[in-house]
């Protein structure tokens, strides 16, 4: 790691500032963006109509409340990108939506392996093993073969808050 | 790799977090969201990592009121202890008001609130020093989220209810900062200044219980008959007299740690080992029959009869001197 490297050179300069060019590490190619929303889940006509709303403009947030997680992944760079793996550990106060399955893999096991969720079990409390259900989920994987320079994957997951 | 994710604040011990937290994440939490993504260029493996995501969690306002007995509780010497649990739904500690209403449509009888304590012990009796009394009419509660705290309600019947009549009590709870239909905002007003929202209770509950009047009223009959030396009735010296007490219990109640006692008149003596209990012989030592003999008088203790029972006869028999 460069790290210890780059606190040698702090020491040798001493209390100066050192060059901005030696504080930045080189820019990814691969620019990762995300952002998370409330989806406002209400029954109109007898269909469920979902609303979107800025985590930031919305107060509720509370248990049970539906949100949206969307990651994006720019290629900056001027070469191709190859085998993206995407890794997005659930925090322990949200729980997979039923509704929220894409085209990812998830872990039951805190991301030691990931499957289909149907092709997972998990320790029943009973000394067997029971299918693994969206709340059991711990992590989500995609695989992104390729991205060209230029071009954009968006993924997204719905969650719960426990 | 960098897997950073987690809660910051409120964190539970516990394996499986989903169950540790049947009332929700608390509110407060902070719940942090990081992806990262290993990927290939030019032969080289790199690793990137989102901004987290954060999401700090608002409150949820709900709380339910039951009722710990379906049966109406009887009442003992004309007052009844009400148990209700009132259970914090939501995901914060709360402030809740209760009130207790003995004034409903349909009671035969309005009785009236003595007291209203948290019962510390869950034993469904008030003892002071270890329950804590509430003002009745708009006393709080504080309830940590997920908490159940059982609520005692003493109410005494009025003089004028008769036996066997039931009226019905309503525990209400709300909460202290207001209540509203679900979904009404208070803005900065749930646990460390989050937003608090108002749940599918509208912040508030209420469950009724019925006392029932427990009228246990005891009569005692009392006879003598006489056996002179010679065959006849007459009360001579040497005549021996056999006291009869019969004990009946009358209403829907129960007369609670009945004794049927007796002191011997003057100038006779007691012929030991002549008590009895319906038509049973018991001892004068006071064991584990339930007869006793002292040089004063006697008595059986009959323990909790019930109303409309068969009576209970008690015979004993002195010597005139």
């Amino acid at each position: 790691m460069t790290y210890p490297k780059l606190c040698a050179l702090a020491i040798v300069a001493g209390a100066a500032a050192m060059p901005a060019a030696a504080q930045a590490q080189a820019a990814s190619p691969l620019v990762a963006t995300s952002s998370v929303q409330l989806d406002k889940q209400r029954i109109v006509d007898g269909k469920i109509v979902h609303e979107l709303i800025d985590i930031d403009k919305t107060r509720e947030k509370v248990p049970g409340a539906h949100l949206v997680y969307t990651l994006t992944y720019r290629n900056a760079g001027a070469q191709p990108i190859t085998h993206v793996v995407v890794t997005d550990p659930l925090p322990a106060a949200e729980m997979l939506s039923d509704d929220g399955f894409g085209d990812f893999l998830v872990s039951v096991d805190g991301g030691k392996t990931f499957a289909a969720l149907s092709q997972l079990t998990v320790d029943d409390g009973k000394g067997g093993r029971r299918a693994a259900q969206a709340g059991d989920v711990t992590t989500l994987s995609w695989t992104i073969p390729v991205i060209a320079p230029g071009q954009s994957v968006t993924l997204s997951f719905h969650s719960v808050i426990r | 790799m960098h897997l950073a994710a987690g809660i910051l604040a409120g964190a539970v011990v516990c394996g499986v977090p989903w169950r540790c937290w049947a009332a929700g994440t608390p509110a407060g939490t902070v719940i942090q969201n990081t992806a990262s993504a290993s990927y290939t260029m030019g032969g080289v493996t790199s690793l990137v990592t989102s901004k987290t995501a954060l999401v700090t969690v608002d409150e949820l306002i709900n709380v339910s009121v039951a009722a710990l007995d379906a049966n109406p509780t009887p009442t003992i010497n004309g007052v009844a202890t009400l148990g209700f649990a009132v259970a914090n739904n939501g995901n914060g500690s709360e402030a809740f008001t209760l009130s207790a209403n003995p004034a409903l449509a349909g009671n035969p009888f309005v009785g009236t609130v003595q007291t209203v304590a948290i019962d510390r012990n869950n034993d469904g009796m008030y003892q002071p020093g270890t329950d804590t009394p509430i003002a009745s009419g708009g006393g709080s509660v504080v309830i940590p989220p997920d908490g159940i705290f059982h609520i005692l309600v003493i109410v005494a019947a009025p003089s004028g209810a008769t036996d066997g009549q039931t009226s019905q009590l309503q525990l209400s709870a709300a909460w202290a900062t207001g209540t509203g239909s679900p979904g009404t905002l208070f803005k900065s007003k749930g646990n460390s200044g989050v937003d608090a929202v108002i749940g599918a209770s509208g912040g508030q509950g209420a469950a009724r219980a019925a006392l029932m009047v427990n009228d246990a009223n005891v009569a005692l009959t009392k006879s003598a008959t006489i056996l002179d030396p010679k065959g006849g009735t007459t009360a001579v010296s040497g005549a021996i007299v056999t006291y009869t007490i019969v004990g009946q219990v009358s209403g829907t109640g129960t007369a609670t740690g009945l004794t049927i006692s007796d002191t011997f008149p003057a100038n006779t003596t007691y012929i030991p080992g002549s008590v009895t209990l319906n038509g049973v012989a018991l001892t004068d030592a006071a064991d584990s029959d339930p007869g006793a003999a002292t040089t004063n008088g006697i008595s059986v203790a009959l323990g909790n009869v019930k109303g409309g029972g068969p009576s209970q006869t008690v015979t004993f028999k002195v010597k005139l001197n």
